[in-house]
């Protein structure tokens, strides 16, 4: 399959959008998406496979009488075939019934700079390229101690363009490329099995370092071996971007998206002003950081990315808005419409949710620490209560901190507690951020967290 | 498209060398709706044509996909594939092998009483609008309401080199309901999830009333529940939970690719790692089933495998390669989402067998502890130890169900919680979910009521 070029992308979304118009649509967006995605696959400590996926497709949202119709097609090549998708999308919003809601698509404004998205060389990577990164990590991995077994990991790299045309007469192309590589491996000594730990490397430009992932990687399986269990009771935690991620994602990443405050489903609703963290607590939404995972010129509706003060110095200051919940205030997007590709509307999201880091380095917050957990990973953060913010995970592994040191790996500990308390109970932020999914974020403590043991 | 397909994989079989080759080509058309208390956010459908295409060359696989059936396009990306392949190859130790097994020709058609492709989406916005009333004017209470439905059909062709080609129709309805309460500072959350590969039919049974009000009162009665203790407690576990424990707990470890990855049952076939009441099965042959299909995406059948027997291990859910490794029999679990993704080893309809208990003797000689009755999500480890998300749960006291309790979850090793397994009851139900493994497989999980004589559960703040 060939590549579709920026002019054939954006010259697909404008003949659908006029198509639909013609055809009867009041207003019409179409979004063309295509990433291009070349992967080397680790498996049980060998490179067993290669793959190249092609995916692109355009996606058709029309609006008659404030009902709202979508549909996609995959053939982006076939006129035919899109101005079928175009037909199906306007008998959709003929069945449906109208949104009283609905205040129309959003219009053109200018976009801020976006710096570190894309990268030729990436672009140029070919399997024998990947393969030789995947390679670097795996031997960093068994060369660093025996008992490691990497059981699965890999490396990928992806260019990703999108278009979108609207009948507001937004005509947008951006595009970007992802790289990464990342390795997952236990420890094995007798009888002894340590849980999975894993490491990554994910950059939009070419400035991996696979070779400090299969390190960390071997360094925190061996680690956890010789695992203890241990008491219940109320104690510091130091929480790693893992951890903050899972726990945040599925709890404050959602109270502050103006769909969940606007429908009651966000424990944030009217606390704007109000102080819901520690007041070391920053917090910006920030579409355009550097090099972010998630930067975009514009969001899934075309509306510029942007960065949006959340939460400062502990004070709730803003929410996030796509076009439609904005417009429900009378305000304007704060560019967080965010699209799984051509397959689906915008939804309200984050774009890089960015904790601003503080000054203390990792050792420096161990060493604060008389008595607590250093929490790498966790299991079950998914079955929160995503309206309560109330969480009950298993930590996987955790490491006992004593008097200022990592004492030991222990198992069977569990950690219950509030998300939102959380937030409250933070004492000191780390200086080591990092980009995980949609969270840039340091390390964090939090004090007087119930961990539940034997 | 048959001819289409032979010449694709003769290209990777004459021209590069592939040991093996095979297409999976596929329609598929989908229907999609969203509300929000009650306002349909969009009205979506979409069409996807598109193959994957996998090959063994030297010894690795080299995988393509494309969105497209033209024959130049799939003759690039096959031999895209070979080329990935060799360049996979060059670190590889132990080459993969597949089992070998019986080619088979077959067209399975779907004969759905209601074919959702055939009704008219103004009836598929009717019924979950009704679905939304019901959860909406149950309880003033709840304040919101998010319904998601999804209907597939198309049709997937398999061909491999070896003589193997399944026409295969799909065909799954899918809705998803979720459900806030709210009082004082109080916030509940409760959904359920409804799956089906007989057809739309599946609404005369989980009726828009039906459902609408066991998502609704399950978040307005978890209003008044308390949170749980934290700590080690008798519990008995409803089967929707235990359904979730086995698909977690140990159905993770048992797909053979990740018992080769360590999963704690490396060495255990034949051992015994649970109490004599314990037997699993994953079966994909239940008519209807969420998990249910006559061949998976190697071509081979679907069948109902034991995986443990009075608590002894007697089998993994193997692809042909993890098969091949164990010497052991095809068991037919290689599925994958779609054309986009490799197959690899995915459960389909995981159960525990019932036994002999009533309800009542589960409980009765339990003087504190709880009663799991539905879950919000689990996850395990390859050391064994797992975690479930309760939705629902009441205290047990003095053999008697008591209050019900908020926002607990239990944790523990697979291997140690499966030998505390007591009592097993005589009752089944078998419950539709999604599971997620880099790609997402629908599927059922599903038992009786159980007793287990301790677990962890994770308490509250």
């Amino acid at each position: 399959m060939v590549v579709l070029k920026k002019e054939e992308m954006l010259s697909s979304a404008e003949d659908a959008v006029s198509f639909a118009l013609k055809k009867g649509a009041d207003e019409a967006e179409a979004f063309a998406y295509q990433g291009l995605t070349a992967n080397v696959t680790i498996e049980r400590g060998q490179i067993a496979r290669s793959s190249r996926i092609i995916d692109r497709g355009l996606g058709v949202r029309v609006i008659i009488d404030k009902a709202v119709g979508f549909s996609y097609t995959n053939m982006m090549e076939s006129k035919a075939a899109i101005e079928e998708t175009v037909i199906k999308a306007l008998s959709s919003a003929r069945a449906s019934k109208p949104d009283e809601g609905w205040r129309g698509l959003p219009f053109k404004k200018p976009f801020a700079s976006v710096e570190n998205t894309y990268d030729s060389n990436i672009v140029d990577l070919r399997s024998e390229d990947l393969v030789k990164i995947a390679s670097v990590m795996l031997d960093a991995a068994e060369k660093k101690d025996k008992r490691v077994f990497p059981i699965e990991g890999g490396a990928g790299a992806s260019y990703l363009s999108q278009a979108i045309a609207n009948s507001n007469g937004i005509v947008s192309f951006d595009h970007g490329t992802i790289i990464e590589c990342s390795l997952a491996t236990i420890a094995r000594e007798g009888s002894e099995v340590t849980p999975v730990c894993f490491e990554f490397s994910a950059e939009r430009s070419y400035n991996i370092d696979p070779e400090w992932v299969g390190e960390e990687a071997a360094r925190l399986a061996v680690s956890a071996l010789k695992a203890k269990k241990i008491e219940t009771k109320s104690t510091s935690v130091i929480f790693t971007q893992f951890t903050l991620q899972q726990l945040l994602y599925y709890t404050l990443i959602n109270a502050v998206k103006a769909d969940y405050v606007q429908r009651n489903q966000s424990a944030f609703k009217g606390k704007i002003g109000e102080t819901v963290a520690s007041k070391i607590v920053t917090i910006y939404d920030d579409g355009l950081f550097n090099s972010g995972l998630r930067t975009w010129k514009f969001d899934g509706e075309g509306v510029p990315q942007q960065k949006t003060l959340i939460i400062e110095n502990g004070v709730l200051r803003n929410f996030i808005y796509d076009n439609y919940t904005a417009k429900k205030e009378g305000k304007e997007s704060t560019g967080n419409a965010i699209r799984a590709g051509y397959l689906s509307t915008p939804n309200v999201d984050a774009t890089n949710f960015h904790l601003m880091a503080g000054s203390k380095s990792p050792e420096e917050l161990i060493g604060e620490v008389d008595e607590g957990l250093l929490v790498y990973y966790l299991q079950g953060a998914h079955s929160s209560n995503p309206a309560s913010g109330e969480f009950s995970v298993v930590v996987t592994p955790a490491w006992r901190i004593r008097n200022g040191e990592i004492a030991y790996a222990t198992k069977g500990v569990m950690l219950a507690g509030n998300v939102f308390h959380v937030l409250k109970s933070i004492s000191a932020l780390a200086n080591n951020e990092r980009k995980i999914g949609q969270l840039v974020a340091p390390w964090v403590l939090v004090e007087n967290v119930k961990v539940v043991g034997k | 498209m048959k001819d289409i397909l032979i010449k694709v994989v003769d290209v990777a079989v004459q021209k590069f060398g592939a040991k093996y080759a095979e297409v999976r080509a596929q329609r598929l058309f989908k229907t999609m709706l969203t509300l929000k208390e009650g306002r349909v956010e969009a009205a979506k459908r979409g069409i996807e044509n598109g193959a994957a295409l996998r090959v063994l060359v030297n010894g690795a696989w080299g995988f393509a996909s494309v969105g497209a059936l033209d024959v130049k396009t799939l003759t690039d990306a096959v031999s895209d594939a070979c080329k990935m392949a060799k360049a996979a190859s060059s670190r590889l130790k132990t080459p993969i092998r597949l089992i070998e097994t019986k080619t088979v020709e077959d067209k399975v058609e779907v004969k759905p009483r209601k074919d959702p492709s055939k009704i008219p989406i103004e009836d598929k916005i009717k019924t979950t609008l009704s679905m939304s009333d019901t959860i909406l004017g149950y309880d003033n209470r709840v304040k919101s309401c998010t319904i998601d439905y999804l209907d597939l059909t198309g049709t997937n062709y398999f061909i491999n080199n070896e003589g193997t080609f399944v026409e295969q129709d799909k065909l799954y309805v899918w809705s998803r309901i979720t459900a806030t309460a709210t009082e004082a500072s109080i916030f509940t959350f409760s959904r359920e999830e409804i799956g089906s590969t007989s057809g739309y039919e599946i609404f005369d049974v989980e009726t828009p009333e039906i459902v609408g009000e066991r998502v609704a009162k399950r978040a307005v009665e978890q209003l008044k529940a308390k949170p749980p203790k934290g700590g080690t407690f008798p519990a008995v576990l409803g089967p929707n939970v235990v359904g979730v424990f086995v698909h977690e707990a140990f159905g993770h470890l048992a797909e053979a690719d990740l018992t080769l990855s360590g999963s704690v049952l490396l060495g255990k076939l034949g051992k015994k790692i649970a109490s004599d009441v314990v037997t699993f099965y994953d079966d994909g042959t239940i008519e209807g089933a969420f998990g249910s299909f006559k061949y998976d995406d190697e071509g081979v059948p679907a069948q109902k495998t034991l995986l443990v027997k009075d608590g002894v291990v007697a089998g993994l859910m193997h692809s042909r390669e993890t098969a091949q490794k164990f010497n052991a029999k095809p068991t037919g679990n290689a599925r994958a989402e779609d054309f986009r993704v490799e197959p690899i080893i995915r459960m389909r309809n995981t159960f525990m067998e019932p036994k002999d208990y009533s309800f009542q003797e589960l409980v009765e000689d339990i003087k504190f502890g709880y009663y799991f009755k539905s879950f919000r999500g689990g996850q395990a480890n390859l050391d064994g130890t797992f975690q479930v998300g309760i939705q629902e749960a009441y205290e047990i006291v003095n053999g008697e169900v008591g209050e019900p309790v908020r926002n607990a979850s239990i944790s523990g090793n697979t291997l140690e919680t499966l030998h505390k397994v007591v009592a097993v009851g005589k009752d089944f139900e078998l419950w539709p979910g999604r599971c997620g493994k880099g790609q997402t497989a629908f599927t059922c999980d599903g038992g009786p009521h159980i007793r287990v004589k301790e677990v962890l559960v994770g308490g509250s703040a």
